[in-house]
C-alpha cells in the first residue's frame, strides 16, 4: 500500500493549496497598503488599527462570542437533562422526540431562520439579541443531543447501581458518578455548539433586529457597501486565533501531560477547550457589555435612527451625543426595500428614519409616519425653500418629511476606458462595454433607466411599459458586470468597471478619489430624489429627535456632513459655507434645474404595482 | 523428505524504533501443520503478515517453492489467510464471500455454485449462502472465514489466532474442526496462536517464538517434555523452575539437596536452571524424600489436587491425586527422568536457539 | 434513575414544540392560506412561474454538479488521509478541516477578491502574460464557491467511514485476489457508502438553498431558489408566497433525507464532525 506515495503526497498538497489559497490571501491583502487588491503596495498594519478603532466591528464580534457563550450554555443545559429524562421513556416516545430534534439540523437554515423569524413576529416580539439568542439555542440543542445520547448508550449501568448498592443516593450517585461519565460528551456538545453559533449566519440574519449584529451579518453588510480591507485583517485575526486555540488544546506541555494514561486524553481535550472559551468569553463579557446592553429602545435617553450605509459623518453622532447626552443607537438599512418591511412590522422601531421620496410616500399612505412640529426645530430655516417645495410632491403639506439630501441619477464612467463622449443611458446597451457595466441593484432606479431610455415616465404602471422597459434590462443582463449597490463607488475607484449607474452625491467623492472618472445625467432624463427624515408612527423619543434634525440644520454641521458624505445638501446655509468655489458652483452637486429635461421623482405606485415591479425585477436577475 | 514449500530467510523488520523480527530464518515443509507460539508481541503475528504478504519485511527474503515472493503483492500470492476477526465483507452475502476469490479468478458460474455448497458442507454451515454476516455467530463466521479461503484451493493456509475471540467450548469444537480439514484438504497450515494447548492439540511442529527470537522449535511432545529453556518451560503448562549447580554428570543440586538425574555434558559445577513438572513431583513421607517441605495451600482442582510445597524457601506448585493437608510436613521425591537440565541463558541474545531436528 | 427524572426532558420538549414545531406550522399556515385567510394553493403553485421554477432548477443543476465535484475530490483525499493517518495523529486530517473553522462568509469573499477582474488571481494571470479568468458573476464562481465552502462536509463522514473499515478486511479482498482497484470497488467504495451518502446530504442541502454564495459570488446576476425566498421575505414581505415556496424547497430536502436514510445504516449518532451541518 506504500505504492504511489508521490502521487498522494502530490494530491494532498494540490488540495492543501486550494483549501488555503484563499485565506493565505487574506492575510496578506491585511498587510497590503494599497487599497487594491492585485498590487502590492507595501507593508502596513493600519488596517488592524483602524479595524480596532472601528466600534462597528469590535461590537458585533462581542456580540457574536456572548451569543455563542450563552447560546450554547443554554442548550448544553437543557439538551442534557432532555438526555438524562429520555433514558426512563418508552422507546417510540423517545424515537419521536429524537426525530423532532433532527429536524433543526437536517432542514434548510433558511427555512429554520424563514419560521422563526415568522414566529417571533406572530409573537410581537421585538428582534434583536433576545430573539437571535432563542434561535440559537434552538439549532444548538440538537448538537449537544447527538452528542451526549449516545453517550448514554455506552454508559456501564453496573457503575451507578453500584453506587446506590454502596448506600448513595439516586441524585448523590448521578452526580459523582454518572455526570463524570457523561462529561466528555457534554463538552464536546457544548464546543460544537459554540462554534455552530459563531459560524451561523442564516439563521441571525432572518431573526436579528435593528441595531444588532453579530460579526457574519456585520460582515454581510459590509460586503454589500464594498470589501474594506478591515474585513482581512479581521479574518487574518480569527484565522490565527483558531490556529492558536487547536494548537494549545493539541499541543500544549500542559493539555500533553495528562496524556498518561491515568485520564485519557478525549476527556481533556474539550474540557480545556471548553474552560479556554470560558475565559475568551468572560473577558468579552467583561470588557464589552455595554455596547450590546444599551440597544433597549424603552430608555428615554435614546434616540433610534435608521439611515442608508454610510449616509452620515460619524463624527457628528458623537458630537450630538456629547452636547446633549442622548444616546445615540444608529442602524444602517442596504435599500429602501429592505428598510420598510420591518419598519412596517414593528420589528425594529426607530425614531428617525431616513427614506426617499416614493418611499416617505407610501409609508405617508400607510399610516406609518407621525408629524413633526417644525416650529420645535429652528435651525429648518436654513433649508431652502425650493427643497420644501419639492418635498411637497410627496409630503403635501410639509408635515412629515425633513429635507437631509438630493441629488440625480447618472452614468459614472472613466474616461480612459470610454472613448466617446457619454450622454446617453444607450451607452449602457454598447456592447463594446460588454462587463464592463455595473447597475444598480435596485428595483426603481433599474426600471428608471429603461423606462427613460424607452421615453416613458419613471412613474409609469402601465405594463406594457414596464413589459418592453424589462425586456430591455434583460437584454443589457449579458452586458452587465455586476448588479450592486454601494458597491458601484468602490469598483469604480478601481477601475473594475467602465460604466456605473450611480446618485449624484457619490460622484464628488469618487471623483475626488480617481480623477478619471465623470458623472453625467444623460439626456433622457432621469430621476431627481430626495432623501428626507421621517419621524415613524410608533416612535417616543420625539423630544430627542427634534433636537436632533435642529443639530443636523445647524449650517456648520449641515456643511460638515457635506463634507464627509458629498451628498448634494438642501440646506443653503451650510452651502455658502463651502470654500472651495468649485464645488459650491459644481454642476454635479448643484445643477441647474432649469436647464435640465425629463427630471422625475419618485412617487409611489402602489403596494400590487410594487410588487409586480419587484417580480419582473426578479426576471430579469435570475439568471 | 518432504520439500521446504516456505522459506523465510534472515528476515528483519521493525517498526519505529521496535524491533518486531531480528535476522528471523524459519521454513515450512509441505502439509504441515506449523504453529507459531508465543505471547503477544513476540513477532509471530507478524511473521505471519510477512508470509501473506501485509507487511514488508526491512531485509531478508520469503521464498515460496524457492521462489522469491518477497515483493509479491498479497493477490499475486497462491496462499490465503484467516484473518483474527475474520474480516467477513459486511456487505456481502456469505455465498458473495465466498465467491469473492473466485469470481476473482474468473471461474464459471457452475464451478463456482458447486465451490460454495462444497465449501459450506466443509464447513457444515449447509443453507447459509443467503445470510448476511452480521447475522452469523462468532464461529460461523470464523467457519465461513475458513471457507472463504479454502475454496481458492490455496497451497498453505494462514491463520491468524482464528479462535480467539470464541469461547472455550467453541473454540474446542473448532480445534478439532480445523484438524479434520487439515486431514480432509491435505494441505498446510501456519497457525499462529498465544494459547498453548491449542498448539499442543493441533500443531505436527510449534514454533515457540519469543521477543522476535525462536525459542525453540520441535513436535508438541518434544516442547513440552523437553523444553530447551526456562522461557519455553515457562509459557508451556506450569513447571517449577528452579536455579541449581550441576555437580557432575547426572547429578544435580537444588536448594541444597542433591538428585539423581539424565543428564549429561554441562560441566562440573556449573549453574543451570532446572525444571521440574507439578505432575511429576512425588509427595512422599518426609524421611523417604530427597527434600523435605511443609504443605502451605490445597486447591482441589478436579482431576487432581493442587498444592504448593514450601521447602528451603522455595515454592514446589505439585499436582497429585492424593490430598496431603496444609500444614503437613512432607517429602519430595522426583524420578531421575523427570528432571529437565537446562543451560542458564548468558545473555539476552542467547534466547535465539535455531534447533533442527 | 427514577421515573420522575423524565420531568427533566420537559423543558426541551416544550421548547421543541415552540420553536422547531410551531414555527414549521406556521409557514405551512402561511402557505396555504391568502391575504383573507382563506385556504388557497396558489403559494405553492407560484413554483411554476418561469422565474421561480428557473432558479429552482439553476439550484438544482449547480447544487448537483458541486456535490459531485466534492465527491470527487474528497474520496481520494479521505482515502489518502485515512491511509497517511494511519498510527500517526490526526493532524493530518485536522489541517484539511481547519479552514471549516473561518467564518464561511469570510472565506466566501476570498474567493471574491481572488476571481476578481483585478483580483489576486488575474494579477498573476497578467504577470505571466496569460490570458486572464473571467468567471466571477457567473456560474462556475458560484459552483466553486460551494465546492470550496462546503467539501469538509464531504470529505469528513467519508473519512470516518473509510477510516472505520476493518484494515483486514481490506487485506483479505487483496489476499483472496483482488488487485487495488477491485478492492477499491467491491470492498472500500460499498463499505463507505452510508459515509458517501451523509456527505451527499451534507452537501446537497446547503448548496441547494444557499442564497449568500450567489449573493457574494454572483453580483445579483444569478438567482438562486434561496435567494428569491430570502428577497420575499426581507424585501417584498411576502410571506404567504415565501412560505410557499420554502415548502417546495422542503419537498426536495426530505427527498434527500428519505434517500439518506434508506443508506445510512449506521445509527444517526455518527461522529460529531460527521454531523456539522450548513
Amino acid at each position: 500500500m506504500k505504492k504511489h506515495r508521490g502521487i498522494k503526497m502530490f494530491y494532498l498538497i494540490v488540495m492543501l493549496i486550494f483549501l488555503y489559497a484563499p485565506i493565505l490571501t487574506l492575510m496578506v491583502l491585511s498587510f497590503n497598503a494599497s487599497k487594491s487588491r492585485s498590487r502590492w503596495g507595501g507593508f502596513t498594519l493600519d488596517w488592524y488599527i483602524s479595524l480596532v478603532e472601528d466600534g462597528g466591528i469590535i461590537s458585533a464580534f462581542k456580540t457574536t462570542l456572548i451569543i455563542a457563550f450563552l447560546s450554547a450554555l443554554i442548550a448544553t443545559v437543557l439538551g442534557t437533562a432532555a438526555c438524562i429524562g429520555m433514558q426512563t421513556m418508552r422507546r417510540k416516545l423517545r424515537r419521536l422526540i429524537l426525530a423532532i430534534t433532527n429536524i433543526p439540523m437536517l432542514n434548510a437554515d433558511i427555512v429554520t431562520g424563514v419560521s422563526l423569524m415568522l414566529l417571533f413576529i406572530a409573537a410581537r416580539m421585538t428582534m434583536g439579541f433576545r430573539t437571535v439568542l432563542l434561535a440559537h439555542i434552538t439549532f444548538n440543542i440538537p448538537y449537544v443531543i447527538l452528542s451526549v445520547m449516545p453517550r448514554f448508550r455506552q454508559l456501564n449501568r453496573n457503575t451507578y447501581e453500584a453506587a446506590l448498592d454502596l448506600g448513595a443516593s439516586p441524585l448523590y450517585a448521578f452526580f459523582r458518578i454518572t455526570l463524570p461519565d457523561l462529561m466528555p460528551a457534554i463538552l464536546s456538545g457544548f464546543l460544537m455548539s459554540f462554534t455552530m453559533s459563531l459560524d451561523d449566519f442564516i439563521i441571525t440574519h432572518f431573526t436579528k433586529g435593528a441595531g444588532f449584529d453579530t460579526l457574519s451579518t456585520k460582515i454581510y453588510s459590509e460586503v454589500k457597501k464594498g470589501i474594506k480591507p478591515e474585513i482581512y485583517a479581521l479574518s487574518t485575526l480569527m484565522f490565527v486565533t483558531v490556529l492558536l486555540l487547536l494548537w494549545l488544546v493539541n499541543y500544549h506541555p500542559w493539555t500533553r501531560r495528562k496524556n498518561d494514561g491515568s485520564r485519557k486524553k478525549y476527556r481533556s481535550v474539550p474540557g480545556i477547550a471548553a474552560v479556554l472559551v470560558t475565559i475568551i468569553c468572560a473577558t468579552g463579557l467583561l470588557s464589552g457589555c455595554g455596547s450590546s446592553a444599551a440597544a433597549d429602545y424603552n430608555n428615554p435617553n435614546s434616540l433610534f435612527i435608521y439611515n442608508a450605509g454610510e449616509y452620515i459623518d460619524p463624527d457628528l453622532l458623537t458630537e450630538f451625543e456629547e452636547e446633549t447626552g442622548i444616546n445615540v443607537v444608529y442602524d444602517e438599512f442596504e435599500t429602501l426595500e429592505i428598510m420598510y418591511p420591518k419598519v412596517e412590522s414593528g420589528a425594529a422601531r426607530y425614531d428617525l428614519i431616513c427614506p426617499s421620496d416614493y418611499m416617505i410616500e407610501k409609508m405617508r399612505k400607510n399610516d406609518l409616519l407621525k408629524p413633526i412640529n417644525i416650529d420645535n426645530i429652528p435651525n429648518l430655516q436654513n433649508i431652502g425653500e425650493s427643497y420644501w417645495e419639492t418635498a411637497r410632491s410627496f409630503d403635501p403639506d410639509n408635515t412629515y418629511a425633513v429635507p437631509y439630501c438630493w441629488g440625480t441619477v447618472g452614468i459614472l464612467y472613466n474616461k480612459t476606458m470610454v472613448d466617446e463622449p457619454v450622454d446617453s443611458w444607450s451607452i449602457l446597451w454598447d456592447e463594446k462595454y460588454k462587463d464592463q457595466i455595473l447597475m444598480q441593484d435596485s428595483v426603481r432606479d433599474a426600471m428608471m433607466v429603461a423606462l427613460k431610455l424607452l421615453g416613458y415616465s419613471a412613474n409609469t404602471t402601465n405594463e406594457k411599459e414596464l413589459r418592453e422597459a424589462t425586456e430591455l434590462l434583460e437584454k443589457q443582463k449579458p452586458l452587465v458586470q455586476a448588479y450592486v449597490v454601494d458597491q458601484v463607488r468602490d469598483k469604480m475607484i478601481g477601475n473594475e468597471a467602465a460604466l456605473g449607474v450611480i446618485y449624484s452625491g457619490e460622484a464628488i467623492f469618487t471623483k475626488r478619489e480617481n480623477p478619471d472618472l465623470d458623472y453625467v445625467v444623460p439626456k433622457e432624463g432621469s430621476n431627481i430624489w430626495l432623501d428626507c427624515w421621517v419621524m415613524p408612527k410608533n416612535a417616543t423619543h420625539v423630544e430627542n429627535a427634534e433636537k436632533f434634525l435642529d443639530f443636523l440644520s445647524r449650517p456648520d454641521i449641515a456643511y460638515r456632513n457635506f463634507d464627509y458624505i458629498t451628498y448634494s445638501t438642501p440646506n443653503t446655509a451650510a452651502r455658502e459655507l463651502i470654500p472651495d468655489e468649485d464645488i459650491k458652483n459644481s454642476n454635479i452637486a448643484f445643477p441647474d434645474l432649469t436647464k435640465m429635461n425629463g427630471l422625475e421623482t419618485y412617487s409611489f405606485l402602489g403596494e400590487k404595482e410594487d410588487r409586480y415591479l419587484n417580480s419582473l425585477w426578479r426576471e430579469v436577475k435570475a439568471y | 523428505m518432504p520439500v521446504k514449500l516456505i522459506d523465510l530467510q534472515h528476515i528483519t523488520k521493525r517498526y519505529d524504533d521496535n524491533t518486531v523480527l531480528d535476522d528471523f530464518s524459519l521454513y515450512i515443509r509441505e502439509n504441515e501443520f506449523v504453529t507459531l507460539l508465543g505471547p503477544s508481541g513476540c513477532g509471530k503475528t507478524t511473521t505471519l503478515r510477512i508470509i501473506g504478504g501485509f507487511e514488508r519485511p526491512d531485509s531478508g527474503t520469503v521464498l515460496f517453492q524457492d521462489k522469491d515472493i518477497t515483493d509479491l503483492p498479497p493477490n499475486k500470492r497462491e496462499l490465503n489467510t484467516v484473518f483474527q476477526k475474520y474480516a467477513l465483507f459486511p456487505h456481502m452475502t456469505i455465498a458473495d464471500n465466498i465467491a469473492f476469490g473466485l469470481r476473482i479468478h474468473k471461474k464459471s458460474n457452475d464451478y463456482i455454485k458447486d465451490k460454495i455448497s462444497y465449501a459450506l458442507k466443509l464447513v457444515n454451515l449447509e443453507g447459509y449462502e443467503n445470510r448476511m454476516p452480521d447475522s452469523l455467530s462468532g464461529g460461523q463466521q470464523q467457519r465461513i472465514a475458513i471457507a472463504r479461503a479454502i475454496v481458492n484451493e490455496p497451497k498453505v493456509l494462514l491463520l491468524d489466532e482464528p479462535l480467539g475471540a470464541l469461547d472455550l467450548k467453541l473454540r474446542q469444537d473448532m480445534q478439532y474442526e480445523l484438524i479434520r480439514l487439515k486431514n480432509e484438504l491435505g494441505i498446510t497450515f501456519v497457525y499462529v496462536t498465544h494459547d498453548q494447548e491449542e498448539a499442543l492439540t493441533m500443531s505436527d511442529t510449534i514454533v515457540v517464538m519469543n521477543q522476535g527470537y525462536i525459542q525453540q522449535i520441535g513436535t508438541p511432545t518434544d516442547i513440552y517434555n523437553e523444553p530447551q529453556n526456562a522461557f519455553v518451560a515457562d509459557f508451556i503448562g506450569d513447571s517449577n523452575i528452579v536455579s541449581g549447580i550441576m555437580i557432575r554428570d547426572k547429578l544435580v543440586e537444588i536448594l541444597g539437596a542433591r538428585f539423581d538425574c539424565v543428564d549429561t555434558g554441562f560441566g562440573e559445577n556449573r549453574p543451570v536452571d532446572v525444571v521440574i513438572r507439578p505432575e511429576d513431583i512425588d509427595l512422599v513421607k518426609p524421611e523417604e524424600g530427597t527434600i523435605e517441605g511443609v504443605v502451605t495451600d490445597v486447591i482441589f482442582k478436579g482431576v487432581h489436587y493442587e498444592m504448593c510445597v514450601m521447602s528451603n524457601g522455595f515454592e514446589w506448585i505439585v499436582h497429585s491425586t492424593d490430598c496431603f493437608p496444609v500444614d503437613t510436613h512432607v517429602g519430595i521425591h522426583v524420578d531421575p527422568f523427570d528432571i529437565q537440565i537446562m543451560h542458564k541463558p548468558e545473555s539476552e541474545d542467547e534466547k535465539a536457539v535455531a534447533v533442527d531436528e | 434513575m427514577n421515573k420522575k427524572s423524565r420531568l427533566l426532558s420537559g423543558p426541551y420538549l416544550i421548547w421543541s414544540i415552540g420553536f422547531i414545531i410551531i414555527p414549521l406550522f406556521i409557514i405551512l399556515f402561511e402557505a396555504f392560506t391568502g391575504e383573507n385567510g382563506q385556504f388557497t394553493l396558489q403559494y405553492v403553485a407560484d413554483i411554476t412561474w418561469f422565474v421561480n421554477l428557473k432558479s429552482l432548477g439553476l439550484s438544482l443543476v449547480f447544487s448537483l454538479i458541486s456535490t459531485a465535484v466534492c465527491l470527487l475530490l474528497a474520496y481520494p483525499l479521505a482515502m489518502i488521509l485515512a491511509e497517511f493517518g494511519k498510527g500517526r495523529s490526526s493532524i493530518t486530517v485536522l489541517v484539511f478541516i481547519l479552514p471549516m473553522w473561518m467564518n464561511s462568509l469570510l472565506r466566501t469573499i476570498a474567493w471574491q477578491n481572488l476571481l476578481e477582474r483585478h483580483g489576486v488571481i488575474n494579477g498573476f494571470l497578467s504577470a505571466l502574460h496569460l490570458p486572464s479568468l473571467y468567471i466571477i458573476n457567473k456560474p462556475p464562481a458560484i459552483v466553486l464557491g460551494m465546492v470550496y465552502d462546503f467539501l469538509p462536509f464531504m470529505v469528513l463522514p467519508i473519512y470516518n467511514a473509510i477510516s472505520r473499515i476493518d484494515r483486514d478486511v481490506i487485506n483479505a479482498a487483496r489476499d483472496l485476489g483482488a488487485n487495488g482497484v477491485k478492492t477499491l470497488f467491491s470492498v472500500i467504495w460499498p463499505m463507505s457508502l452510508p459515509g458517501v451518502i451523509s456527505g451527499i446530504t451534507m452537501v446537497f442541502v446547503p448548496s441547494l438553498t444557499t442564497f449568500v454564495i450567489s449573493d457574494i459570488l454572483g453580483g445579483g446576476k444569478i438567482l438562486l431558489i434561496g435567494n428569491i425566498i430570502e428577497q420575499m421575505f426581507t424585501q417584498d414581505s411576502d410571506w404567504h408566497a415565501g412560505s410557499g415556496l420554502s415548502i417546495v424547497l422542503m419537498i426536495f430536502i426530505v427527498i434527500s433525507m428519505i434517500i439518506e436514510e434508506k443508506y445510512d445504516t449506521a445509527p444517526s449518532t455518527g461522529s460529531k464532525k460527521e454531523r456539522r451541518k450548513k
